[in-house]
Parts: structure tokens; C-alpha cells; sequence
């Protein structure tokens, strides 16, 4: 007994302790200097172009165009929808403004940093406060090019997603009617939804387009594999340049990660193992099984629920449980940790999972078997993933419109 | 505007902190565990271990004996809202007469404070309407509890995530199952609230229902003065009358509004919002709390409010559905006025011509409308603790 109450005191203190240095790091953290770049990638020395340029190793442009990877087109945009600088400025605004949450303390860009490319830099995404997230945040970078979003694809257009992100439980949690009365409290929202939209006063489904708009600016860049593609002989390193042959044959990536994003856009159960913290943590625990009551499972699949399921809360057929969509590979030297679940923190981790063979799991897909890939090579994949990362996108958290107190009438 | 971007220099220093914070973790956890270690091999349904639970808190949980037992714990639990800051004992403090002492409720977390006053729960399960502008009936407490529980402006929260959370709670878990007969359900968290909330009545030493009783001597001569005239010259019992001094009714008495609920920016998007909701067309451009007339779109009904019960006033200021009056001072010499300014006043309200000395012993009597204050001490909740994953 006093052997226990001894544990219980140390425990108590434990945590204590635990929270206070936590605390104290995220100070130090926070206010500190002024803001840097970060993310500073590893390039390659800048090279003269040769003036008669020939492949010093692997495949030329033409032959991985031929493959079907290409640089991206521009983006194009719904027709109810349509791009201007104006709706994307005024998208970038509210896409920074916590006051369009449930409890006003968390924007997209809470867990959509351009710090950390655009996603959270965590496994799990953290979600609304009090609650968990279940899922790895991904970038928001390309997402315009993206016929399906989230993990399991079920939202096709970046209006739709937002408006998901926007009211979901365990997301902003925010509610549609006090969102437009949130922003109908801002006069600069009030004139910009005019100038924008022709409308008296600022409506949910607006501000989703503008949201929308704000995306579509936010776009590779500067991408050493696009400009091999475009013609620079010297924009990717010789290890880069052999895993794009690899990339294409060997290692069998291109099978679902092909064309200009990098994805085929259809779902394929890789076997990612589970993430433990679903083994432990309460809170995730909850979201777990709320997304299963919420997604409309049958009674026996909730009570026995221990993973996320995927494309099977569409479909419901059992063949889809564990399916994902495949994420477009673009940026990913910059949106780690890895998968739905953000199991792996380092591509050499993800290249090493398929060189495996993938995971334990009934419905593997057969695209993925053991590679054989020595470690040179898993390196050189790795290598290439990095060069179709571009340069980090930073932009200045926008002033924040301010409430006003409204005349009368 | 602070920027977004964090440092990358501070980087290495957040991480070595944080290593630092998990050796200790480690070090002081393997210990711990070690010294617990005997308690862990109780079995536990669809937990994993129970010994954890009673071991992050020192003073152990207390089991609920009745459904009421558990709604009193359900009462005091922040997890009940959706970003988990705000219980129903947030606004409605049970060391404050179950209100908050303030003009206009906080309401939910800090994004969307109500504009309305908070009013007391006691003798709430045996009121007639409910909500200041009535518009839930009698009997169905249930239905006010879940609206406060999901409303946006109070608790905000999801029922799906309400019946995951208390199921990540064994001690709710077993609760349920055991006061109620099958595991947890969205309406058994209501009903075991309601449970609760019908326990909440005035005592019998509330000196007025003590005199009423039949002891006279619970009354002050000045307080029994009062009561006279709130039965008589003052007109009081007009409205509040029977055992409840309400009449259940809804009256325009002109009350001015609460200027803070157009004033804070806020507040005012509460108020649209909520209006708009309720489908009144002018929601927009409104600057008066319309009460009932949201409910019947009757002009005649604009500005009525339901009659509250003075059974416990003496403890619940500010009074008014706006908080308007800090004291029932302020509250009488209002009523000795007339009551207020608007022409859809009801017209019983007039000029009642108290004297200086009639208006204290009016006050003298109101002050009696009160139990005596019992300190509720705040229970211990059970903590969430990690069930045995897949077996829901």
C-alpha cells in the first residue's frame, strides 16, 4: 500500500513536472527571434548549363514525359468558381482568422502551417481543442490540382473540403450561420465579400470559394525535378536522377504515384501499419470511434473498430477497408511525417515499408510486393522524392480584420 | 500581429527540453509503475488497466449511487462542451445559487458569449416554461439540457462525440450500465441530468417558505410588512404568484435592454445569429431583445418576457433578462416607477406611490426569498483513461 501511494506521488509529480518543462519549451519556442526561413533544403550547387546538353546519368525528360510525369499546367479552377487575385487575398485572410472556429481559437492555419509545408508536422493532426484528430494533416500545397481530397478521398472540390474542415466535430467545429455573422461583425470582410462576390453581406458558401481561391495560389515552386523537365540539365543530382529511373521501373512507385501530381487519384491498401498511439491515448480513442459512428458503420464494425478504415466509410463493401488515396508525392520532402496515420517519419522509412513489400494486411494490393532495392538505391529514391520538393512557401500571416460595433440600421 | 512563422533557431532548444522531459518521464514512469505495479493485473472490461485511473487523482472518484448522483457529476464536467472548457456549473455555479452573478451569461468558451441573463436552476424542474422567452414547455427539461448541451452559443457540442467520451470514462461507463440498465445513451446523459436538476429546490429554511409553513418568526416584522404590500399596494402578486411567485406567464414591463449586447461585437453576433435561427426576419437590423414575439411573431408579444420565480431572488442578481439591475433596490423602485419607458408596456404597470419606508420593507421581504447557501464542493470527476483497442 505505501508502496503504491509512493507510485501515485511520483506519478503526480511526474506529470506535473512533464506538463512545466513542456510548457516552458513552447514558451522559449514562441518568443524568441524574428522570423527565418525555414526548412533550408540541401540543393545543388548551381551549375553553368552546358551548352549542348546530354543526360550525364539515368533517363532524359523526353523518356520520363513519356512515363508520365510532367511538370504541372496551370491551375485551373471550377466555373463557379473562378480565380482572381482579389478572392485569393480575401481566402488568405480568412484562411489565417481563428474567429472562424467554434471557439475562436483555431484557424486552417493552426494545423495548415506554411512552417512546416503546409501541413502540422505532426503524425496526428491535433483537431479542435478537446478533441484529437485521427488522421495525419497534409499540405495544402497542389491541393487545387487534387480530384479527390482527404485521406480517403471523399470530398471532390477545395469548397467542399473546406466546408468540412470548417463545421467538422473534431476540426473548426464552427457553425455556418454564426460564421456569416462573424464575418457580417468585420466591415473589411463585409466590403471585400462585396467587392468579390456583389453581395450585401458575406455568406458560408463565399467564403468556402474564397478559401478555395486562396489555395490555388499556394503552389509548387521552383521544383529542381520541373526544371530538369523544362530543360536544366544540372537541377537534380546524380542520386536524384537515378531514382527517377528507379522511381519509374525498379521500385515501382510510378504504379500509383504517376502523371504530373504523382498520384493516379484511386485508393490502394498498402498495409501501413497502425500508429500505437491509437493503443494508448484516450482522446484519439474517441475520435476513432465517433468517426465510425459518424461515417455510418455497421453495429459489429464500430464494437470491434481499431483502425481507420478508409475508403470503406464510402463504400462500405469490406474489400475497401484500408484502401487510401493515393497522396500526390509532390512537396513531400517537406510534409513528413508520412501516411494517413503519419506512422513514418522519414521517406527512408516509407521507401524501406514498400521495399518490403508493404504491410501485414488481407486486402494488400497486389501492385505492392518486395523490391529487392539495395540501400544505395532505397537512398536514391529518397533522393528524388527530395527533388520533387520545391522551395518552401512562406507568406506573412495577414492583419486580421477587425470586429466593429455595428450602427444602428 | 505576431508572425506565424516560428524561429528555426529555437528548434534544437524546444527539442532538448523536451528529451529532457522524457528521460524524466521515463525514469519517474518505470518507478512508478514499479511501485504500482501489484494493482495493474485487475481485470476490466474494455479498459486497459484500471489502477492508472485511481492513481491520477489522489482522491478517488466517487461512485454514483443514484442517476441524479451521476447527472451532478455530468453537471460539473467540462467534456461536455466541444472544446472541453465549459460545464453547465460554468454558468450556473451551485456557490452561486446555480447562476453567475453576471448581467449576461458568458456562454460558450470564449467564442460566443449569450445575451441573456443566467437564471438560477433552482426550482427549474417545476417551472412552467422554460428559457426567458419560453420557449421550451414544461416536462420536457430533458429537451433544454440537450439544447444547451449542442447549441453554439452554450455548449457546442457534437451527441456522438458525448456518448464516445463518456464510454473513454469507466467509471460512467459502468454507471450507466448499472443506474440505467444498458450502456450509455444521448438520452440517458439527459435523463441523468434532469435527475439531478430536479433535486434542486428551495429548502424549507428559506424564511419565506418557513413562514409559509407556518413559522412566523421566520419573517422580520419589516420583512412581513413586505410581504403586504407585495400582496397588496404593490400589485407584485399579480405576476408572481402561487408557490413558485410566478404566474408562468409573459409580460412587457419596458426593462431597457443590456447596451453590452450591441456594444461587444461578440454578443451581438450571438444575438443575430440566434434570432436568424429562430426565423425573425429582422434579426439584422434589431437593437431590442424581442422575447416572446421570436416564438409568435405577434407584435403584441414583443418585448414579453416570462415571469420568473422569486423563490430564491434574494441570491440571484443581477435581475432582469438583461442583468440590468444590480439590486432588488433598483429592481422595486423600477416597479415603483411604473416599470419603464415602452409604449407596448403592459398596462397594468403604473406608478405605485411606494413610500422610502414601504420600498425597504419591500426589499426587506424579497431578501428573505432565499435558501440558505449550502457550500457544494466541487466532486472529483473520473478521467478519461485508454480502453483496449477494438473492443468497443
Amino acid at each position: 500500500m505505501n508502496a503504491n501511494r509512493a507510485g501515485y506521488t511520483l506519478l503526480g509529480g511526474w506529470i506535473v513536472f512533464t506538463i512545466a518543462v513542456i510548457v516552458v519549451a513552447f514558451v522559449f519556442a514562441l518568443d524568441d527571434e524574428p522570423p527565418a526561413a525555414l526548412y533550408v533544403r540541401p540543393t545543388p550547387e548551381p551549375r553553368e548549363p552546358t551548352a549542348t546538353p546530354a543526360p550525364r546519368i539515368g533517363l532524359t525528360a523526353a523518356q520520363l514525359r513519356s512515363r508520365g510525369l510532367d511538370v504541372l499546367p496551370p491551375v485551373t479552377m471550377p466555373d463557379d468558381n473562378p480565380l482572381t487575385a482579389e478572392k485569393a487575398e480575401l481566402g488568405k485572410i480568412l484562411f489565417f482568422d481563428r474567429r472562424m472556429s467554434g471557439n475562436g481559437s483555431v484557424s486552417c492555419a493552426t494545423c495548415h502551417s506554411a512552417n512546416v509545408g503546409w501541413g502540422d508536422g505532426n503524425a496526428l493532426s491535433l483537431g479542435y481543442p478537446g478533441t484529437l484528430h485521427w488522421r495525419n494533416s497534409q499540405t495544402i500545397i497542389n491541393t487545387a490540382y487534387q480530384a479527390k481530397l482527404f485521406w480517403a478521398g471523399e470530398k471532390t472540390s477545395l469548397e467542399s473540403q473546406a466546408k468540412s474542415a470548417w463545421t467538422g466535430n473534431i476540426a473548426g467545429n464552427l457553425d455556418p450561420i454564426m460564421a456569416e455573422e462573424t464575418m457580417r461583425q468585420i466591415p473589411e470582410y463585409v466590403e471585400r465579400f462585396r467587392e468579390v462576390f456583389g453581395t450585401e453581406s458575406p455568406t458560408f458558401d463565399d467564403a468556402l470559394r474564397a478559401l478555395a481561391a486562396f489555395q490555388a495560389t499556394i503552389n509548387s515552386r521552383n521544383v529542381p525535378f520541373d526544371n530538369y523537365l523544362r530543360g536544366n540539365q544540372n537541377a537534380m543530382s546524380d542520386a536524384a536522377l537515378r531514382g527517377a529511373g528507379l522511381f519509374v521501373g525498379k521500385a515501382r512507385c510510378i504504379q500509383c504515384h504517376g502523371g504530373p501530381l504523382f498520384t493516379d487519384q484511386s485508393y490502394h491498401n498498402t498495409g501501413v501499419p497502425p500508429n500505437p498511439e491509437f493503443e494508448s491515448d484516450p482522446l484519439r480513442q474517441i475520435t476513432l470511434r465517433y468517426q465510425h459512428r459518424a461515417r455510418g458503420v455497421p453495429e459489429e464494425v464500430y464494437r470491434s473498430a481499431d483502425r481507420d478504415l478508409g475508403l470503406y466509410y464510402t463504400t462500405k463493401q469490406d474489400s475497401d477497408k484500408g484502401k487510401f488515396r493515393t497522396p500526390p508525392l509532390r512537396e513531400v520532402g517537406q510534409t513528413g511525417p508520412y501516411m494517413h496515420n503519419g506512422v513514418f517519419e522519414t521517406l527512408s522509412e516509407v521507401v524501406e515499408f514498400y521495399n518490403d513489400g508493404g504491410g501485414d494486411d488481407p486486402n494488400l494490393d497486389p501492385l505492392v510486393r518486395p523490391l529487392g532495392l539495395r540501400p544505395d538505391e532505397i537512398a536514391d529514391v529518397v533522393a528524388f522524392l527530395e527533388s520533387v520538393t520545391g522551395d518552401p512557401i512562406v507568406i506573412q500571416a495577414p492583419d486580421m480584420p477587425e470586429y466593429a460595433v455595428m450602427d444602428e440600421r | 500581429m505576431t508572425s506565424f512563422i516560428r524561429p528555426a533557431s529555437s528548434r534544437p532548444k524546444v527539442a532538448f527540453l523536451i528529451s529532457l522531459a522524457l528521460i524524466v518521464m521515463i525514469g519517474a514512469g518505470v518507478v512508478s509503475v514499479l511501485l504500482i505495479g501489484p494493482a495493474l493485473h485487475e481485470g476490466n472490461g474494455g479498459f486497459v488497466d484500471r489502477a492508472e485511473a485511481s492513481s491520477a487523482s489522489a482522491v478517488a472518484a466517487q461512485v454514483p449511487e443514484t442517476q441524479a448522483d451521476l447527472g451532478r457529476l455530468l453537471f460539473y464536467d467540462e467534456r461536455l462542451s466541444g472544446d472541453g472548457s465549459t460545464a453547465c456549473a460554468s454558468c450556473h455555479d451551485p456557490n452561486n445559487a446555480f447562476s453567475d452573478g453576471k448581467p449576461l451569461s458568458d456562454g460558450y468558451s470564449r467564442g460566443n458569449p449569450y445575451f441573456r441573463n443566467t437564471p438560477t436552476l433552482i426550482n427549474a424542474s417545476k417551472m412552467p416554461v422554460y428559457y426567458w422567452d419560453g420557449r421550451f414547455a414544461q416536462g420536457d427539461l430533458a429537451t433544454v439540457v440537450r439544447d444547451h448541451i449542442a447549441e453554439a452559443h452554450f455548449m457546442n457540442l457534437d451527441g456522438r462525440l458525448l456518448i464516445e467520451r463518456m464510454r473513454q470514462v469507466p467509471e460512467y461507463e459502468e454507471a450507466f450500465i448499472r443506474l440505467f440498465g444498458s450502456e450509455v445513451s444521448y438520452g440517458k446523459v439527459l435523463n441523468a441530468v434532469v435527475a439531478y436538476l430536479q433535486t434542486l429546490e428551495s429548502s424549507e429554511d428559506n424564511p419565506y417558505i418557513a413562514y409559509k409553513a407556518g413559522d412566523q418568526g421566520a419573517l422580520s416584522a419589516q420583512a412581513r410588512r413586505g410581504l403586504a404590500l407585495f400582496e397588496g399596494k404593490a400589485g407584485c402578486v399579480r405576476c408572481h404568484s402561487g408557490d413558485l411567485l410566478s404566474d408562468g406567464g409573459f409580460h412587457n414591463l419596458g426593462v431597457p435592454d443590456n447596451p453590452s449586447i450591441f456594444e461587444e461585437p461578440q454578443r451581438h453576433i450571438t444575438f443575430r445569429r440566434f434570432f436568424r435561427m429562430l426565423g425573425v426576419s429582422e434579426f439584422a437590423i434589431m437593437r431590442d431583445d424581442p422575447g416572446l414575439y421570436a416564438l409568435t411573431a405577434d407584435d403584441a408579444d414583443r418585448g414579453k418576457f416570462r415571469a420568473p420565480s422569486l423563490l430564491e431572488v434574494a441570491r440571484t442578481a443581477p435581475y432582469m433578462r438583461g442583468g440590468v439591475f444590480e439590486s432588488l433596490e433598483q429592481v422595486v423602485e423600477f416597479y415603483d416607477a411604473g416599470g419603464g419607458g415602452s409604449p407596448a408596456k403592459d398596462p397594468a404597470l403604473k406608478p405605485l406611490g411606494l413610500s422610502d419606508a414601504e420600498i425597504n420593507d419591500l426589499v426587506a421581504f424579497l431578501e428573505s426569498l432565499g435558501s440558505p447557501a449550502d457550500t457544494e464542493v466541487e466532486p472529483e470527476l473520473p478521467a478519461y483513461q485508454p480502453r483496449t483497442l477494438g473492443a468497443n
